[in-house]
This record gives C-alpha cells, structure tokens and sequence, in this order.
C-alpha cells in the first residue's frame, strides 16, 4: 500500500475540522482545569481537617483512575441514573477535572514553596485575607507554576484523543472515520499525528517563553 | 508630660522558642515614643525574632508585649489587625511583591488597608518615591532595580501607611557594601524628620552609633546591657558586650 496523496488532500477538510474540535475541547478543558485547580487548592489549604483529607482524597482519586474509566464511567452509567450528558460536555467534564486535579497539586506546591518573605511583607503591611490571596499570593504561585501548567494543557490536548471513546469529533475521531470510510488507514492516521505534533511543538515553546518572561520579573 | 504617654514598645519577660531551641528567654525592653533603638549582637542571639514578635508575625510563649499600651499578648485577631495598623516592618530581602510594578507595590495597602482611591493613593505613592530618590522608578519592577533601590521602595513602602513604630531587620545586611549609605541615608532622614519610634538592627556600628537613642546589646535571648551608642562603644561594661563589639569593629 502506498501513499496517496490525493485521497490525503481528500480528507484534509474533514481532518482540520476535528483540529478545530480539538482546539475548543482543550480550550474548554483546560480552562476548567486550571479553574478547578486552583479552588482545589485554596480550598484544601483553608479547609478543615476533616475536610482536607475529603479533598485530598478527591485528588488522589481522580488522579489514580484510568482516565477511559472516568469517562465510560459518565458516559455510560451516568445517563442510568438520569444524567444524560452530551459527549462534548462529558470530555470537557472528565478531563477539566482530572487534569484539575493535577493542577491542584502545582498551585498547592506553589503555595508551599512561596518564600516566607512574601507572607511577612503582607503581614507586615497589613493586607487583609483577601488582598494577602487574590493580589500576591495566587498572582506569584500563578507565574511560578507556568511551567508546569502549560505542560498539563499539552498533555490535556494529547489527551483529547481519548475522547473518540465516546464520540466527540475530535481529530482522532475525525481520521478514523475517514479511515472506516475508505478502508485506507495510513493516511488518515499519519496525518493525524503529524498535525498533533505540528500545533503541539508551537504550544511547547510558547510555554517555555512564558517561563522565561516570568523569571525576568515583572508581567 | 512624663508619664503620660504609654511606652511606643513595651517587652515584659516575653519567652519565645521554636521546638527546642529556645531564641528568647526572659526579655525586657521599653521603647519610648519617639526614640531611635538599636538591637546589637551575635547572629543568632533572637534579634530578628524580638522584631517579628512586635510585629505580630510571631506569638510569644511568655510574658507580654505592648505595642502604644496595647497588649497585643492575648488579643483576637481582629484586635491585633488594628493594632499592628501602627507598625511597619522592613526586612533584610525588601520582600518586595516582585509581579507588581514599584507604584502597585507602593499603591496596594493603600487601597485595601487605607481604602484611598487610585488617584489619590498613587499621589501618596508618588510623594514617598520622591523621598526616597526613586520617583522615575514608578513603573520599574522590582528586579529591574539594584539592591539598595529596592530597599529603598521597601522603606517607602512601610511608610505610605504612616506607621508610629518602624521596625528595621538587617536592612543593609543583603547589600552590596557600595549600595549601604543610600539606604541609611533614608533612615536617617526618617527619624530625623519625624517623631518616628524605630527599633532597628544592624551590624553598621557607625551608624548605630549615630542614629540611636540608645544601643541594647543581646546574647542568648537576653538583654545584656543597654546605653546611649557612645556610652555603650566606647566603655561597655560587659565583656561579651566588650568582645562583640571588637569583633565586628575589626571587620
Ligand atoms: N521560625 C523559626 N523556626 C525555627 N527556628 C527559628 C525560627 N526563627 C528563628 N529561629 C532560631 O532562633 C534563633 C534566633 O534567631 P533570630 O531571632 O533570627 O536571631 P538573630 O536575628 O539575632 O540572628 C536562631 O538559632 C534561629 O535558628
Ligand atoms: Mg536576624
């Protein structure tokens, strides 16, 4: 079997059509992670006792199931209990989450490893609670942790593709139905990796600019 | 008048220790309004710690602290928030908020703790910068300024909230030795122009000398002896205050 590269440019229509899916999956999703995380965070380091160890629970689960399990999970035995979820909504939900619990525990480390310094001088100016979180604390653990969020953004993009389980045209979903319709599987599935791997690489330097213009001080 | 005004700080037999070690043990210090106090002694002898626990940022386990004849020793959290409303600190690392501009740095417990407007808090910013040196610094940040100007943003910074007591720890310790004198200089200043309390360490004995009030040596959590600077450098009558004082003379 060679490669055709009209039945390739066929399907290119189709194809960046499941990248624009992808795009606002990840987009929806990461936005909900980085969310969720953060009042994970926050919530777990003002919570009580008893409750820090309901929300660390929560993290540890979500960060220990198989991700397919979640989403078979919401997908299918969900809607047995009446709550009926699109596919979109339930990739959105399921990764937004997880990966929200993996973000929890980049703010929360960020939180720890604040320099004192940071707290006195609030302290010492006499910041109020709120002021003390909202305006430095999250702010710096915020740039601190730029490095690591983005990495998880990339890797919720990568793991869109797990949503063609369920349905959602992402661009997995998208090749393989190209694939299935034409009985021809090489170029479907090369030109999704390839396109994967072309919008992930500008997504990893962007980051690793961020960085840098983070530690330089300032923004 | 004497007698009428409550001490600016007051340290009755105040104990402090983390874990085992035990930093203050029996220490009794009074501030009068208005004076200038210089702590001097050997790294670890709870300097820092006498400050912090002023400032509210430690608890005592002993004794009592008085901040303008409050006790701030057993207060509510509300109470102590109020109280410290008459303290400023500055640190050894400026703790600067390095993700804010000089003018947010200066502009942010203006707005929240004296609630000012922007324009009118900016205003006051603006003043303080101009008094230390810095006002085309406004918009800098932080880490685009050396050492000595970013301390000097700090000591702006603690005195836009117009505090009665200032605390100063160490806060030329971190600078280069060329950056000391710009930072004295405001502190100078400072307490020169205004009725100021400032309870201060540092190890520039030249300048203790010529700025305080009175020089209290520590050792071990405690008062050692206490003098005006040139009673105190020039014949002290402990010799650990004798010995301390050689050895930081000959560096
Ligand atoms: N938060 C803390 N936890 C544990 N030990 C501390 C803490 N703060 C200070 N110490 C200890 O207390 C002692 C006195 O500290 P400090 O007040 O900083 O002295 P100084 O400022 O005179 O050098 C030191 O041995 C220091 O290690
Ligand atoms: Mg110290």
């Amino acid at each position: 079997m060679t490669w055709d590269w009209q039945y390739a440019w066929s399907i290119m229509p189709a194809l960046l059509s499941g990248v624009r899916e992808t795009f606002v999956v990840t987009l929806a999703a990461g936005a909900l992670a980085l969310g969720l995380g953060m009042l994970i965070a926050v919530a777990g380091w003002f919570a009580p006792g008893r409750v820090k160890l309901l929300v660390r629970g929560f993290v540890e689960l979500a960060r220990g199931l198989p991700i397919l399990v979640l989403l078979f999970f919401a997908f299918y035995a969900l809607p047995q209990y009446g709550v009926v979820l699109s596919p979109y909504t339930t990739g959105v939900l399921v990764l937004g989450v997880v990966y929200g619990a993996y973000c929890s525990e980049v703010y929360r480390g960020g939180i720890v490893s604040l320099p004192r310094g940071m707290w006195d001088a609030c302290a010492a100016l006499n910041l109020p609670r709120r002021t003390t979180w909202a305006r430095v604390i999250l702010p710096m653990v915020v740039r601190n942790s730029v490095g690591a969020l983005g990495a998880y953004i990339i890797v919720i993009y990568k793991q869109t593709a797990l949503l063609v389980t369920i349905g959602v045209p992402v661009l997995l979903t998208t090749a393989q139905t190209a694939g299935y319709a034409s009985y021809r599987y090489l170029e479907p599935y090369t030109l999704a990796g390839v396109l994967y791997l072309l919008l992930n690489l500008p997504s990893m330097w962007m980051v690793r600019a961020l960085e840098r213009r983070v530690a330089r001080g300032g923004f | 008048m004497a007698g009428s005004k409550p001490p600016a700080l007051d340290f009755r037999g105040v104990g402090k220790a983390f874990g085992d070690t035990v930093v203050l043990d029996d220490f009794t210090l009074t501030v009068a309004p208005g004076e200038t106090v210089t702590l001097i002694g050997p790294s670890g002898s709870g300097k820092t710690t006498v400050l912090r626990l002023a400032m509210l940022l430690e608890r005592p386990d002993r004794g009592d602290i008085r901040v303008l004849g409050e006790s701030i020793t057993n207060v509510s959290a509300k109470e102590s928030r109020r109280i410290a409303r008459n303290l400023g600190m500055v640190f050894q690392q400026f703790n600067l908020f390095p993700h804010m501009t000089i003018l947010q740095n200066l502009d942010l417990a203006q707005r929240t703790v004296m609630r000012l407007g922007r324009s009118a808090a900016s205003a006051r910013s603006i003043e303080h910068l101009e008094m230390v040196g810095l006002r085309d610094k406004a918009d800098c940040y932080p880490l685009q300024l050396s050492g000595g100007q970013q301390q000097r943003v700090a000591l702006a910074r603690a005195l836009t909230l117009r505090p009665k007591v200032l605390l100063l720890d160490e806060i030329t310790s971190a600078l280069d030795p060329e950056l000391v004198g710009e930072v004295l200089e405001v502190v100078r200043k400072v307490t020169a122009e205004t009725d100021i309390t400032t309870l201060l360490v540092t190890h520039e004995m030249r300048f203790a000398r010529d700025i305080s009030d009175r020089v209290v040596m520590m050792d071990e959590g405690r008062v050692i002896e206490e003098a005006p600077p040139r009673t105190l450098f020039t014949k002290p009558s402990s010799p650990r205050t004798q010995a301390f004082i050689r050895r930081v003379l000959d560096h």
